[in-house]
């Protein structure tokens, strides 16, 4: 070793001092505009084996899940769900920037997992077969919640798990928050403030909320008299006894 | 011929046109060494990637085409700039060509800055490529799948079928993340610089300058564990202070995983990261000049 | 009288050995002028200092202690080297570049003008022959085309001082008999040469002064004429002569207080018969 050696090193740690508060607001602000979200913890390593787990370390987190997701869509060719989950768990943990995997794990897991067990012929008993499904139900959820909490800045996942509620835990008053969450967004489309008002009003309690909300659409003219408005209009007007005189919108008289 | 006066015009301190010289004859000599074979196999690799996901959906397809090819540019750059500037002197003093060089008036600053630029200008003219090669295959996937939209989704769903399409392929925020690989790969070979002024053996410095890459990745939890801990003993606190102020922080130039998959950088976020960037390079450089600027050759 | 082209005063080079607390002199105490116009022969066994005294010279190495200097210019300044054109043992030029190319890139790192490196080169080619080499790969050139263009290059800027590591090492008997002609072509010219090798034949021919290192010590150092004559004897080499007149002259010194210590018929060196059976029929 050299004097010069022996400098060198010096300026090198005193750069590093002088660095070191800069590059550590400088990673908060990455982290505020969502950037190294990845949680590359122990768990995620047992998952992924020490050479994904050091590709992922190393800056190739993306390609390390993109491999794991691949994989993933083969276990799904031979329906083995819960083999699906641990990749599932590993790719969100790996790019949790990434909505259309949360989105699709969401699905994978709501919607063909949930009907995969409640059709499981090699379980007699149906209420062992609904527990099962609902369990797959709250999976789904699972992956949605938490990817709405790494991704609160994007309408998707917002909008899909909505539509769980809706369809799966039949859950209309959750349905309509969620679809209302979604149509906040100025970039979301259009339908999605309308659904909001379609669940509102098989939210029970909601119902003249949902009708009043649904009128004023109907007045902003044509563009918004779709078929389904106009049915739930119509629904509403019956269940809470519109006079007929304050009726905006007439049903058309069913066909003979 | 006479053996007059000497023919040299006055000595300048700096001269950009032996520097020049000097980069450009580095590039010549890398190109040479062929090294643009990597990109066939890059081209390759991003074709390749597509056989593998032909059944997922299209937002599917583009994420893990643009994974593979940022990641590979990513993979490629770094190990073109470490190997290239980890050969760049042990070469120039085993061949002698060195002492031919600095025999002449050329001062040691104006030596190793013209190898670094031609090393930069290597992955500059590198990353431009794959850049290139990228763009255009992601433009030709593109169309296809917009082609396969006109013909297979109905009218009315057509116009928000297309509009998805066209986001899930370019992102404004793509160029940015390229920028930032090139920055990091550009780190690297200036750390591999300084690594080699210190080393006496090629292999020395490839084996540290990758350590440093993988530990780099990691150092922000060092410092994140530096400045949090109180509870940690004194010998914990050093060694975790030595990384932090040793190592460079990788992570913060790490950002084209999560810009992929649809994250925005501000503009004001890329001038703060590529700065950070840009700091590390001078400062490698400069050190590195120092030890070489003593050196015994 | 005129700056010396070299002129060393008491240099010292001593190299740490890392991570010992051993230590090398390569270099002790070194002074040594080197006149301008001179041909100078450094000598000295492998590992005696010759390398270094060179390296320091030229400013690659920084001495321990002690002073070197280029027509007055200290060698530790970058300004020293415009004087001076170096051409170190088996040197490898970028291969890929071509005989002008080289020669171009040469003269940009010695700030010259385009146009200069054109007239320059050109004439650097032909005088080293090779003209017709000029636009072929490095890669394809001999060795003793390499060290040609290696002299070239060294001679670019058109300095007054030429430094030669060995140059002949490695080369054929032709080539380095052209290489040898290109030195005194040079001297001749009135460039100071620095010739370091241990061929000593060759340095015996071309070198008007030597000094002799070993282990880093000057041992012997004088104009080499005064150096190797054996002051009592001479040597007479007739031509044709008949044996009547070497009777006579044997006749003679048994006469006189001489004494024949050998007599003999001259022989011309390998080198000579080699080179007039293998080389161009001359006219």
């Amino acid at each position: 070793m050299t004097r010069r050696m022996v400098i060198a090193i010096l300026v090198l740690l005193v750069f590093g001092a002088v660095r070191m508060p800069f590059e550590a607001e400088l990673e908060k602000e990455h982290k505020a505009a969502y950037f190294h979200g990845a949680k590359l913890d122990l768990s995620l390593r047992e998952k992924i084996g020490q050479m994904g787990f050091l590709a992922a370390l190393s800056g190739f987190r993306a390609f390390v899940a993109d491999v794991l997701w691949i994989h993933a869509h083969v276990l799904w060719e031979r329906t083995e769900w819960g083999a699906m989950k641990v990749d599932f768990d590993a790719v969100t943990s790996l790019q949790p920037r990434c909505v259309l995997f949360w989105s699709q794990a969401a699905w994978h897991m709501g919607f063909n997992a949930s009907v995969a067990a409640f059709e499981d012929p090699k379980q007699p008993r149906e209420a062992l077969r609904l527990k099962a499904q609902h369990e797959y139900f709250k999976l789904g959820e699972d992956y949605l919640l938490h990817g709405i909490e790494n991704n609160p800045d994007v309408y998707n996942l917002y909008a899909d798990l909505a539509l769980l509620y809706e369809m799966k835990f039949k859950d209309h008053c959750k349905a309509a928050e969620y679809y209302a969450r979604t149509a906040a967004f100025k970039n979301a489309p259009v339908f999605y403030h309308r659904f909001q008002y379609y669940e509102l009003a098989q939210c029970p309690g909601h119902e003249r909320e949902a009708y009043e909300a649904l009128l004023k659409l109907y007045k902003e003219g044509e563009n918004e008299r779709l078929p389904t408005l106009l049915k739930w209009l119509g629904i509403l007007q019956e269940k809470l006894n519109v006079p007929a005189d304050q009726k905006i919108y007439i049903p058309p008289a069913p066909n003979p | 011929m006479t053996a007059a006066a000497p023919i040299a015009t006055k000595h300048k301190i700096f001269s950009p046109a032996r520097v020049t010289a000097i980069a450009s004859n580095t590039l010549l000599e890398l190109v040479r060494l062929k090294v643009f074979y990597f990109l066939l196999l890059f081209a390759l690799l991003i074709i390749g990637s597509s056989f593998f996901t032909s059944k997922f959906t299209f937002q599917e397809q583009f994420q893990v085409l643009k994974d593979v090819s940022l990641g590979a540019m990513s993979i490629f750059t770094w190990l073109l700039g470490v190997l290239a500037t980890a050969m760049l002197l042990p070469k120039d003093i085993e061949d002698r060509t060195l002492y031919t060089i600095l025999a002449k008036p050329v001062p040691r600053f104006e030596y190793l800055l013209g190898k670094f630029l031609g090393v930069l200008l290597l992955l500059f003219v590198a990353i431009s490529l794959m850049t290139g090669v990228f763009l255009v295959i992601l433009y030709a996937r593109q169309q296809d799948a917009l082609a396969n939209a006109a013909r297979l989704v109905p009218a009315q769903a057509l116009q928000e079928q297309l509009a998805d399409i066209r986001a899930a392929t370019f992102n404004k925020n793509l160029l940015p993340g390229i920028v930032i690989i090139y920055l990091k790969s550009a780190l690297c070979a200036a750390l591999t610089l300084l690594l080699s002024t210190f080393a006496s053996s090629s292999i020395f410095t490839i084996i540290m300058s990758v350590i440093v890459y993988l530990i780099g990745h990691i150092q922000a939890i060092a410092r994140e564990a530096y400045l949090a801990s109180q509870t940690t003993t004194a010998l914990t606190k050093a060694f975790l202070a030595i990384v932090a102020l040793l190592i460079p922080d990788l992570n913060s130039l790490t950002l084209v995983d999560d810009i992929v998959v649809g994250n925005a950088i501000s503009t004001v976020l890329f001038v703060k990261t590529a700065s950070l960037g840009l700091t590390y390079i001078g400062i490698y450089f400069l050190v590195g000049y120092f030890v070489f600027s003593a050196k015994e050759l | 009288m005129s700056t010396p082209a070299i002129s060393i005063q008491n240099l010292t080079k001593v190299y740490p050995i890392p991570f010992k607390r051993e230590k090398v002199t390569a270099v002790q105490d070194l002074s040594l002028t080197v006149e301008a116009g001179q041909v100078y022969g450094l000598l000295g066994p492998n590992g005696s200092g010759k390398s270094t005294t060179m390296k320091i010279v030229l400013g690659l190495v920084t001495p321990t202690s002690g002073r070197t200097e280029i027509f007055g210019r200290d060698s530790n300044t970058v300004e020293s080297r415009e004087d001076v054109g170096f051409l170190p043992e088996n040197p490898y030029f970028y291969k890929y570049l071509t005989g002008a190319e080289t020669l171009d890139f040469y003269g940009k790192l010695c700030g010259l003008s385009r146009a200069k490196i054109r007239d320059r080169s050109k004439e650097l080619l032909k005088l080293v022959g090779l003209e017709n080499a000029a636009d072929r790969r490095l890669g394809g050139y001999s060795k003793g085309m390499l060290q040609r263009i290696g002299l070239a290059q060294a001679m670019i800027q058109e300095p007054r001082l030429l430094v030669l590591d060995e140059p002949t090492a490695g080369v054929d008997p032709a080539g380095s008999r052209e290489i040898r002609d290109l030195i005194l072509d040079f001297k001749q010219r009135g460039i100071t040469v620095l010739l370091c090798s241990h061929l000593l034949e060759q340095v015996q021919e071309i070198c008007d002064r030597v000094g002799i290192l070993d282990h880093g010590v000057l041992i012997r150092e004088g104009v080499l004429g005064d150096l190797i004559s054996i002051e009592n004897q001479t040597e007479i080499i007739l031509e044709n002569a008949p044996p009547e007149l070497l009777a006579q002259i044997r006749e003679m010194i048994g006469k006189s207080s001489g004494r024949l210590v050998a007599e003999h018929r001259p022989q011309k060196t390998l080198e000579r018969y080699f080179l007039d059976v293998t080389g161009p029929k001359q006219s």
